[in-house]
């Protein structure tokens, strides 16, 4: 049954990507020569502007309703109904547009670009989730994000990704991230909204390529629980480490932990810790001696790092439209590419000259120099620190929650017997009561 | 079994009947959109090419009504096609998304219903396993940072362009000077027929192969003449079906690349003098891409290592010979005088191409018939100015833009020889009756105030003059070599030199070298009275005009490509 259900999911998700691109399909009205006028095209409306008032109100609402499922009623199962509303409200209503996720270069932009002006709705979606973080924990990953929720729903047979691997893998989240931020900040792209690998199946249809990235992560999602939010999501970044310092977060049993590892099994996510044993003897020396080494080592990665980074600012510029006009015109000037694209025909029909083009391509390449190179040291400093995160012991007594990668979605309190017998305790007093 | 354990298992069979049925929902409704996807992909494209090529065939004749029914109806059926596709396919995408929410969430009830009790498995020392686990999880953090590493390093080798490169390259086109030292054109710079060379052979012989440097095979035929720039030389060829462009090493001769220029879809096909040919018309170059025309009207652009960068139709040309008007290069745009028909219809034109995009920069319509002779860029004053020829106008242009800077009434008949600009004015010939001479400094209708002189004794009909600036040569095609005077266009002498001649005499210093269909060139003394200096055969039947680079001449015969220098 399960491997009948995975044949066909697989070819499902495979094939998906193949049918709404005929979305896209466009042709040229017919030529009448009968004097029939064309009637005018009309544009549609622009979304009103109090509906990003309503999405903001809703968010904070769900955000409301999260922390008290999550934390207080503790219901995996009103946890879900949650999750799936706000996949069919910020999903598939608001066709995923706005999200915290992609707010994050909204928010960047206004930093570096005085003439940008950002919507109230991006401010309130940037910033609501981390406050509720600060508090709560990953309440919006659990049950408020429809990236996430689309994920969650689509888990059958959840599959455990070794720890270690975990480890690397979450690195290139940081990387997007400092890559996001780069990108918005040279007023280049917000690639997290152009690669978003979900928002062509809440409008029905999209780019070709996204849909296969999306649809490719959705298989995966089949076995292995949100890969996007574990290994890319940047906001999932910003979310784990503030999560770190929330006030209060989930808690896997209300009473005494009685070992049975019942949430470990429960959790698709390895957000599980198990409490922590004694190093074999010898242990703690090499630990110190390797943390020293880790320490000495995060100089010369952060520099090396910025080295790169600085290293390629040219191939990285060439995300920003101006020069990746420049650098198409200038090949086809030099007749090293053959043919004309609509780019170089847009900027040709401006009159606007090239040596000018050019310049400001220049330009836009030296702030490159400078974002690579910060780019660079922060993927430099993020690897040095968990080469030495992972060497500093921590010591736990029972098995809990991570308080980084947990994403608050409760299954792990409905897997736990001490929660069970927490419920039936509450029924019998409800029973006596009554 | 307990009841409780019997109601579980009936429950997990529905749960799994339920997510067998979503999912052969699912495999259906995908295959139908999958067959709708085909049928766009595949079908689409050739009835519209279809349309395409119907349309095309009516606007060639627009009387045809049942052609006009055909197409009409296509296209009806193409859109309808089209508009039921997408209906469907929103329905049946509507259908899936259903199917698999039935299929995931029936899956997951039935995976949760049929899942097995956890039973934790037995684990080795706790903080062994740990520590090393945490050791794996290090090495994965080197192999992820090794990852993005191997990014950037891939990201890096993807290079770029150097705009500091650019600039010193310069822009997309060869300066003036440059061009005043290569042949880049029909008679080289200005369409003058000059050498910037001195140094060239006067001595050679085809038979003997005494000062011949390399002689190749061309693969087509072709009336039109090398063109030279640096170490390459272009010639074109053609026949009725097949266009194509030569590209000759000029040190050894090797053919290095040969493209090809296609036509229009259903474009018909041309039938043309066998004295005009299919490729009569001499390439341009501005020192970054050689452009060629033919007959058929089709133009196109090559890169010096071969590649086509754009290819145009211009649509046949209503032409009483063969088009046959040659190319001219102004900065980055390849200049065309598209003269047609009587005149009358409004079909005529002068047009600039952007060299690089193959656009079209500016069109000047003009009413004038058609012509055979190839427009110039010289500069006068200072500024340039495109110079044409078709009865009854010589009428310049700004080359930048199109702009008409004067026209002068004084040409008739079926104008051939191209014009020349030598001491202050411009020199045209008006076949079998007059050469006349302009001042080109002019603006606006200048028939009346600078028209210098008109030397009424005759004139050729094919070869275009050449001047040194004090005498200027007339070549009839029968057997006449006439000299005038530039300043007054007094007569100085016309002898007969045996030979017939398409070629067009070219300057070398103080030499003429005139080269008859036989391919016998004669070198004869620039001055007042006729002396001839020599003669040297090539041994092929020749039409083209010589090109001249430092030290050698390129002489394309029917079959072959000459080039002639000082052999050691």
């Amino acid at each position: 049954m399960a491997r009948l259900a995975r044949l066909i999911i697989l070819v499902v998700v495979t094939l998906i990507p193949c049918l709404p691109v005929q979305g896209e399909i466009r042709f040229p009205p017919p030529e009448f020569e009968s004097g029939y006028e064309f009637p005018q095209t009309v544009s549609p409306m622009p979304q009103p502007a109090f509906q990003e008032y309503i999405d903001a109100a809703v968010l904070f609402a769900g955000l409301l309703l999260a922390s008290h499922l999550i934390l207080k009623r503790r219901s995996r199962r009103a946890i879900f109904v949650l999750m799936i509303g706000a996949l069919l409200y910020f999903g598939f209503l608001r066709e995923g547009c706005i999200c915290p996720i992609g707010a994050i270069q909204n928010m960047t932009l206004t930093v570096f670009d005085s003439n940008y002006a950002i919507p109230i709705a991006a401010v309130v979606f940037f910033v609501v989730p981390l406050i509720f973080t600060l508090f709560n924990g990953r309440v919006f990953c659990g049950a408020i994000c429809p990236l996430g929720a689309i994920q969650d729903a689509v888990l059958i047979r959840p599959v455990a990704v070794p720890r270690w691997l975990e480890s690397g893998l979450r690195l290139f989240a940081y990387a997007y991230l400092g890559a996001a931020i780069l990108f918005a900040a040279t007023g280049s792209a917000f690639v997290i909204c152009r690669y978003d690998p979900f928002v062509g199946f809440f409008r029905m249809g999209g780019n070709w390529n996204i849909l296969i990235f999306g649809a490719s992560l959705l298989l995966i999602g089949l076995f292995i629980g949100r890969p996007y939010c574990r290994f890319l999501c940047p906001y999932g970044v910003i979310l784990r480490n503030l999560s770190r310092l929330a006030k209060r977060r989930v808690t896997i049993t209300p009473g005494e932990c009685i070992q049975c590892r019942l949430c470990e099994d429960a959790c698709p996510f390895g957000a599980i810790r198990e409490p922590t044993g004694n190093w074999p003897e010898g242990e703690y020396r090499i630990a110190k001696r390797r943390l020293a080494l880790f320490l000495l080592l995060l100089p010369v990665l952060v520099a090396a790092g910025v080295w790169s980074g600085h290293a390629v600012r040219n191939p990285l510029a060439r995300v920003h439209p101006r020069v990746r006009t420049a650098e198409r015109i200038y090949l086809e000037e030099a007749g090293k590419v053959q043919g004309t694209t609509n780019i170089s025909d847009a900027f040709r029909a401006t009159g606007q000259s090239t040596e000018v083009l050019y310049e400001e391509a220049t330009k836009i390449r030296s702030q490159f120099g400078l974002g690579g190179a910060l780019l660079g040291g922060f993927i430099g400093l993020v690897g040095a620190g968990k080469l030495i995160a992972l060497s500093v012991r921590r010591r736990r007594t029972e098995y809990e929650a991570d308080p980084a990668g947990c994403f608050a979605c409760g299954r792990c309190y409905k897997s736990c017997p001490k929660e069970h017998e927490r419920l039936r305790k509450r029924q019998e007093g409800v029973g006596r009561c009554a | 079994m307990t009841q409780e354990a019997g109601q579980r298992q009936m429950w997990h069979r529905a749960a799994r009947t339920t997510a067998i049925v979503g999912g052969v929902f699912t495999v259906v409704f995908t295959l139908l959109l999958f067959a709708n996807f085909l049928g766009t992909a595949v079908l689409g494209p050739a009835r519209e090419k279809k349309l395409e090529n119907m349309k095309f065939q009516f606007q060639k004749d627009p009387t045809q009504e049942t052609l006009l029914s055909e197409v009409r109806q296509l296209d009806l059926k193409i859109r309808q096609d089209r508009l039921w596709r997408l209906d469907f396919s929103r329905k049946a995408a509507h259908l899936l998304l259903a199917s698999v929410v039935v299929l995931l969430a029936a899956g997951k009830i039935a995976n949760d219903m049929g899942k097995e009790c956890f039973v934790p498995p037995p684990r080795a020392d706790r903080g062994e396993r740990q520590v090393a686990e945490a050791k794996r999880a290090r090495w994965a953090v080197v192999g992820g940072l090794a990852v993005l590493v191997a990014g950037l390093l891939l990201l890096g080798m993807s290079g770029g362009v150097e705009f500091a490169q650019a600039q010193e390259e310069g822009p997309a086109f060869a300066s003036m000077e440059d061009k005043r030292t290569q042949w880049h054109r029909f008679r080289g710079p200005g369409g003058a027929g000059v050498s910037a060379y001195t140094n060239i052979p006067t001595v050679w012989n085809g038979k003997t192969g005494e000062n011949i440097l390399w002689k190749s095979p061309v693969p087509m035929p072709g009336r039109n003449s090398p063109v030279v720039w640096k170490d390459r030389v272009f010639v074109a060829g053609a026949d009725s079906d097949v266009r194509q462009v030569y590209c000759y090493d000029a040190r050894s001769g090797r053919l290095l690349w040969k493209g090809d220029v296609p036509t229009a879809p259903g474009a018909p096909k041309l039938e043309i003098m066998e004295d005009t040919g299919y490729a009569a018309c001499t390439m341009a170059t501005d020192g970054r891409r050689i452009y060629a025309i033919f007959p058929t009207g089709d133009v196109a652009a090559f890169d010096f290592n071969g590649r086509r960068l754009w290819h145009k139709s211009l649509g046949l040309p209503d032409n009483a010979y063969g088009y046959a008007s040659s190319l001219e290069t102004y900065e980055k745009l390849v200049i065309i005088q598209y003269d047609q028909g009587d005149g009358s219809e409004g079909k005529s034109k002068v047009l600039a191409l952007d060299g690089v995009t193959g656009q079209v920069a500016w069109e000047a319509k003009r009413t004038l018939p058609n012509s055979w002779a190839s427009p110039i860029v010289v500069e006068v004053e200072g500024n340039p100015q495109l110079i044409t020829l078709a009865d009854p106008n010589m009428v310049a242009y700004n080359p930048a833009n199109g702009t008409e800077i004067w026209r002068a009434e004084c040409l008739g008949g079926d104008i051939a020889p191209s014009p020349i600009y030598a001491g202050g004015l411009i020199l045209a010939i008006e076949p079998y009756s007059q050469l006349v001479a302009v001042n080109p400094t002019g603006q606006g209708d200048v028939t009346k105030t600078h028209i210098v002189w008109k030397m009424e004794e005759g004139a050729p009909d094919i070869c275009s003059p050449v001047s040194d600036g004090t005498y200027v040569y007339l070549l009839e095609s029968s057997d006449l070599l006439i000299c005038c005077k530039v300043e007054t266009g007094e007569k100085l002498y016309e002898q007969q030199i045996k030979g017939d001649y398409r070629a067009s005499p070219s300057l070398v210093g103080d030499r003429l070298y005139v080269l008859d269909m036989k391919g016998v060139m004669r070198i004869i003394q620039v001055g007042p009275e006729f002396k001839e200096l020599g003669k040297n055969e090539l041994g092929e039947e020749c039409y083209a005009s010589p090109a001249f680079a430092e030290g050698r001449i390129y002489i394309r015969g029917t079959e072959n490509l000459y080039c002639i220098g000082q052999t050691q």
